[in-house]
């Protein structure tokens, strides 16, 4: 008999400790951990409830955010504004409450004594950073990181201070580090010093171009998706993605089979490009 | 703690409690959010004879007053839910469990209601004759009294021990009828409603959101148009009326009492609120009298438009 394995996810309330101003599209929210939010691994999400406010009114799904980090105090996520539900997260205020349930899906690989290249974009630093940096489970070992955006600006190094051992930088108009997109850095620095797995997280073209990367290397390939979800369980299948694997059905659940999918079942030419 | 259980044909449920079947697929996915103990019951996501593998993403779709879905009953199939699902949710103590199924043919429909005849670890089966995000047959069955008729009776003739629910479609002139069907072909219960047929499109691509185009609307903005159905049925029928449609508040809930439901299923709003049925049980054990609390189904004779 085939065992489903459930969520070991609870329903807190957090208090919000600070709402962060990044750069132009993005903030960090700082929420308190509550005492018996299980620690997550990098890679796993939290599923966020907006607050109803005036403006916007009432929203009915959750959010899924990557965790950050996450210490004994507090649960740091990294946000993006693209529609209503996150720009009213942007005008959370400290002191407000918010519910979630976590932490939820499939993580990041533990690899003990691998060299593990992170290649990251945009709100996909979260994962990668908790997994490289911060994460008592994975903190520290053979890890590297390269971390691409537009500009110098959404780098938002003031706030998240990357520059030092082990990261390289990447910007499109080369504003700060590396002129050029983050996998011809990474490529480059993978020339430097082999690894032996890639982590990705970032804009699917970013992570498309991770896979051809990772499979012209010979290396395996972890990738962290998103998609919109209803239960974040595993339990509606709303949030599939389609992968080469067949028993019944070809879709994979964002949510509880991933977001950490490994990278080569992927139908990469069918994920949605936001 | 007054007691609050419900009968349904056969079959006794601890309280008028449910979960909508397609939001906690086969239930154990839930059980780290929900103690499905406390609930009258879950229904599980719809089975079919084979697997399927549901629609092309995307499936799930968010607007002010509810969302729109287009799963297209991706699900395990017969022999997986008996062998792997059903079994491993029968390992909780005390859960009722109502099983949600869909064919194509009245064929179909027996072997079905075979496979489920001898099996024990669930309370009755929900006959989903209305599910909007499939081609073919299967809503069409939900639009054609006869046809629903046949097919309750071809099942409940083979579980007679068990709970027969018939689940109907909004996306209909007469629901009563559809329900009339369904008693005289011996369900026990009407489950009102399904999801109303919506549509919305992108403004970028100008396209419909989903592959599909259509797609099925739940959450708050459905409320009034399941309390209208629930109603309607209740005025056509004597069997009891599951009412299931927009449910987000224990207000809600007392709304669908005084329509005359017996009992209610929560759907869309577990995603948002999953602490939810257990407080809607709380209140109902703490104030019982909302179970009988329905309105007159006499209307004002000034008001000629109903």
């Amino acid at each position: 008999m085939a065992v489903f394995t459930p969520a070991r996810a609870r329903e807190h309330v957090a208090e919000v400790v600070a709402n962060v101003f990044l750069s132009r599209r993005y903030f960090l929210l700082r929420l308190a951990r509550p005492q018996d939010f299980i620690e997550p691994e990098a890679g796993q999400f939290i599923h966020v409830a907006v607050p109803a406010n005036a403006a916007e009114g009432r929203f009915f799904l959750r959010r899924p955010f990557s965790v950050h980090d996450c210490t004994p105090d507090f649960i740091d996520l990294i946000i993006v504004e693209v529609g209503p539900g996150s720009q009213a997260l942007r005008r959370a205020q400290a002191g407000d409450r918010v519910h979630f349930y976590g932490p939820l899906g499939h993580p990041y690989p533990v690899l003990p004594g691998k060299r593990i290249l992170g290649i990251g974009g945009g709100v996909g630093l979260a994962p990668l950073h908790y997994y490289g940096f911060r994460s008592p489970a994975t903190l520290g070992r053979g890890y590297r990181l390269v971390y691409g955006a537009r500009t110098r600006e959404d780098l938002f190094l003031d706030h998240i201070p990357l520059e030092g051992a082990g990261v390289a930088l990447a910007t499109d108009d080369g504003s700060c580090g590396f002129r050029g997109n983050v996998v011809q850095l990474a490529e480059r620095e993978l020339l430097r010093e082999p690894a032996d797995a890639i982590f990705s997280c970032g804009p699917t073209v970013m992570m498309r171009a991770a896979q051809a990367l990772a499979d012209r290397l010979g290396v395996p390939h972890h990738a962290s998706l998103e998609n919109r979800m209803g239960c974040a369980l595993g339990a509606c299948r709303a949030c599939v993605v389609p992968t080469t694997l067949d028993d019944d059905s070809p879709y994979r659940t964002v949510c509880h089979d991933g977001p950490v999918f490994d990278g080569s079942v992927l139908r990469w030419e069918e994920l949605p490009v936001p | 703690m007054n007691d609050i259980a419900v009968t349904i044909g056969p079959v006794r449920f601890k309280n008028p409690v449910f979960i909508a079947s397609g939001i906690c697929g086969y239930a154990e996915e839930y059980s780290s959010l929900v103690d499905l103990s406390r609930l009258g019951g879950v229904v599980t996501k719809t089975i079919t004879m084979r697997p399927r593998p549901g629609n092309l993403p995307p499936r799930i779709h968010e607007l002010p007053y509810g969302a729109l879905n287009s799963i297209g009953l991706e699900n395990v199939g017969l022999d997986r839910y008996v062998a792997e699902k059903l079994p491993q949710l029968n390992q909780r103590p005390d859960v009722g469990v109502m099983v949600s199924v869909a064919a194509e043919t009245e064929e179909e429909f027996i072997r079905l209601a075979e496979a489920f005849a001898p099996m024990d670890g669930y309370a009755g089966l929900e006959l989903n004759l209305s599910c909007p995000n499939v081609k073919g047959e299967a809503l069409d069955q939900g639009r054609n009294p006869q046809l629903v008729e046949r097919i309750a009776r071809i099942v409940k003739d083979r579980i007679p021990h068990k709970s027969l629910w018939v689940k109907v479609t909004p996306n209909i002139t007469s629901v009563a009828d559809v329900a009339r069907a369904a008693e005289q072909g011996g369900a026990d219960a009407i489950a009102a409603i399904n999801t109303v047929i919506g549509i919305d499109f992108d403004l970028a691509t100008g396209k419909p959101v989903f592959a599909r185009g259509s797609a099925g609307y739940s959450g708050p903005a459905i409320l009034p148009i399941a309390l209208q159905k629930v109603w309607e049925c209740v005025k056509a029928v004597s069997i009891p009326i599951v009412g299931i449609g927009g449910i987000s508040t224990i207000e809600d809930v007392r709304k669908f009492f005084l329509a005359g439901a017996t009992a209610v299923q929560v759907g869309t709003v577990l995603y948002n609120d999953p602490g939810l049925p257990e407080r809607i049980i709380d209140a109902l054990e703490q104030n019982p009298h909302w179970l009988k609390a329905r309105a007159s189904a006499t209307v004002t004779p000034a008001d000629p438009s109903y």
